[in-house]
């Protein structure tokens, strides 16, 4: 029986072969051409959603948040000894640096010289201020990277403001004009009235434009002129302090050693904190995963018409053969290995494609978002997935009309009738 | 070495189908060549094919080399077809990927044969003079050629009998000959039992009997 089963594979691989080698050279084309299709079009939409939730991350870790955040207690506004909690977190392993943020909500007004009420004129608005040193804050975050007019922040600067684009307004802010300052510019100036009532003229000393909304609606001031406008009890204090880790550290076991170490705040990852993008990239994953799935499908039924047309051609062969004595499961081996063969030539051909034309076509030509640049993201998972689906659509598409051919009687099967 | 009793095939419903065969009783002696003719529609492919294990009768007997036929279940009518048969088909039947000597191997190596069957092939392509068209492909031989390959396919097993459905219909007069001619060589020097449809008259003169079929009856015996 072992005999007869080896026997029976060899034959159905010697049939396999003969038929992809000397069989229709178009037909092998097309069924490849198909699966390598299919299978970087499987790999490509995740890719592009990924890429959209990967440069949302991003944004949140590189323009809010950074990897992992330490905030105050409940009960406290702010957290003590900044200096040395800062420190301290600098020498765990897989952090890079740290950044203390001390943040005071602010009534700013732009024109006040010269308008009678800022509210009439609409040049004026309330937003949050953040006092950091801007040296450890540009290890952390990469808004200073996105200054559009002007520079950033230098650690001595006292008068001097930084201006996210949707308080500064102009052309590339994207909320209306009356949400915003109406358009300032780097030079001018604008006066921020604090909670305590200090009141301090800036000069505007640079624009940024992060592409993230919550960013976008930030200014930065030293953290030297925030003590000096809240008052010196806050010399060494923090209302957040931001965290970038390692690349290759993992955020939940960083943000586990921190707490380990005592800090008298609250240890959180950017996840826990950013929940409702969270909520956003939960959903893209679905619509990634809906939109996988009905390309699977999709590809799932393209392929199985070619290779079912293709059967179907060899319908009067397949019943020659059963005639002069090959039995079932070779035949039924032999297409599979034949379905099996396309699958595999065309996800590595279809992978190829991926890897190198498209991935790096989008690597060079980002798509430009709201949110950011996006290029392609594909993780394991997906790639598995696409594998897997294609290599089961194939052995559907390849078995099936076989079995269906195979129903009918050799006299039907050779003469079609 | 073939018995047929009160053989009925009938295409759809029993009642209301079309009745190909009605009833054939026949035999044929090991070592005979025997010939099937009748008009077209007369029921002697339909009679060839339930002979050849290639489609199941609605009623009937038939035994083979002494084996009740009808018993076999799927599998052995598989098994006892490439082993005990061997069948030559009415159009070109070679499978187009395999060059002819694989096409002529190829039910040696499903029967699992011991030996050489490469060099049996050989011997056989030779036999029926195609000794160098090897390594050529279905498509790169005549209609004529292609139907000698079949016929030593057919014989690669050493069937008990063989059968030839109309194997002369497609080709041109002179190639028909060569074929014909090949077959009352098997017969005369291998004693190879062939049973043949044929609509041909003139291809009577090559056999040692010829059965008539009329209306899926045989009609007469000569």
């Amino acid at each position: 029986m072992i005999r007869g089963f080896f026997g029976n594979a060899k034959l159905a691989l010697f049939l396999a072969f003969k038929s992809i080698w000397k069989g229709n050279r178009w037909a092998a084309l097309l069924i490849i051409c198909v699966m390598a299709l299919s299978f970087a079009q499987l790999v490509l939409t995740p890719a592009i959603i990924s890429g959209v939730t990967h440069a949302l991350n991003s944004q949140q870790i590189n323009m809010l948040y950074g990897n992992v955040l330490v905030d105050p207690d409940a009960d406290s506004y702010y957290l003590a000894g900044a200096t040395e909690v800062r420190s301290l977190v600098e020498q765990q392993p897989g952090v890079v640096a740290a950044s203390a943020h001390l943040a005071a909500g602010a009534h700013i007004e732009y024109n006040w010289q010269t308008a009678t009420d800022a509210t009439a004129t609409n040049k004026g608005g309330d937003w949050r201020v953040i006092g950091i040193e801007p040296d450890n804050e540009a290890r952390v975050t990469t808004i200073s990277r996105t200054m559009i007019s002007g520079s950033y922040l230098s650690k001595d600067d006292s008068d001097q403001i930084v201006l996210g684009v949707e308080i500064a307004g102009g052309p590339q802010a994207s909320s209306a004009s009356f949400l915003n300052l109406g358009g300032v510019k780097v030079g001018h100036k604008v006066r921020l009235t604090y909670p305590n009532g200090t009141q301090r003229v800036y000069n505007v000393k640079g624009i940024f434009k992060a592409r993230e909304g919550e960013a976008d609606r930030q200014a930065f001031v030293s953290y030297k002129e925030m003590v000096s406008v809240l008052g010196p009890e806050l010399s060494d204090s923090a209302s957040q302090i931001l965290i970038k880790t390692d690349r290759s550290a993992e955020e939940y076991a960083v943000a586990g050693s921190l707490k380990s170490l005592g800090i008298h705040g609250q240890v959180r990852t950017w996840e826990e904190y950013g929940g409702g993008v969270g909520g956003v990239v939960g959903s893209f994953n679905v619509i990634a995963s809906l939109i996988g799935g009905i390309g699977l499908v999709v590809a799932a039924i393209v392929m199985f018409i070619v290779i079912y047309i293709n059967v179907l051609n060899k319908k009067r062969q397949i019943g020659i053969l059963r005639a002069i004595g090959v039995n079932r499961f070779a035949i039924y081996i032999s297409y599979l290995c034949q379905a099996l063969f396309y699958a595999v030539v065309g996800i590595v051909l279809g992978g190829l494609l991926f890897g190198y034309v498209i991935e790096p076509y989008f690597a060079a030509h980002p798509l430009e978002l709201s949110i950011g640049s996006v290029s392609l993201a594909t993780d394991t998972v997906t790639i598995r997935n696409s594998v897997l689906g294609i290599l089961a659509a194939a052995i559907l598409a390849g078995v099936v009309p076989v079995v269906n051919v195979m129903r009918h009687s050799i006299i039907k099967a050779i003469w079609g009738n | 070495m073939i018995r047929v009793k009160d053989l009925h095939k009938t295409y759809g419903n029993i009642v209301s189908g079309t009745h190909a065969l009605r009833g054939v009783n026949l035999w044929v002696k090991a070592g005979e060549f025997v010939a099937i003719m009748g008009r077209s529609g007369s029921g002697k492919s339909t009679l060839l094919h339930l002979l050849g294990l290639l489609d199941r009768p609605t009623r009937g007997e038939i035994y083979l080399d002494s084996k009740d036929a009808i018993a076999l279940s799927e599998e052995q009518r598989t098994s006892f077809r490439l082993s005990r048969l061997g069948y030559v088909f009415q159009e070109y039947s070679l499978v187009s990927e395999m060059s002819i000597l694989e096409n002529v191997y190829l039910p040696a190596v499903c029967l699992g044969r011991a030996g050489n069957y490469e060099r049996r092939a050989r011997e056989l392509l030779d036999t029926v003079g195609l000794g160098h068209r090897l390594t050529h492909y279905p498509s790169e031989v005549s209609g004529g050629e292609q139907q000698r390959a079949a016929i030593a396919r057919a014989l690669i097993n050493d069937p008990a009998i063989l059968f030839a459905d109309e194997p002369t219909a497609s080709l041109d007069g002179g190639s028909a000959r060569v074929v014909l001619e090949l077959f009352r060589k098997l017969n005369r020097q291998l004693k190879q039992t062939i049973v043949m449809v044929t609509h041909e008259p003139e291809d009577g003169k090559f056999v040692d009997r010829v059965i008539r079929l009329e209306d899926g009856l045989v009609s007469q015996e000569a």
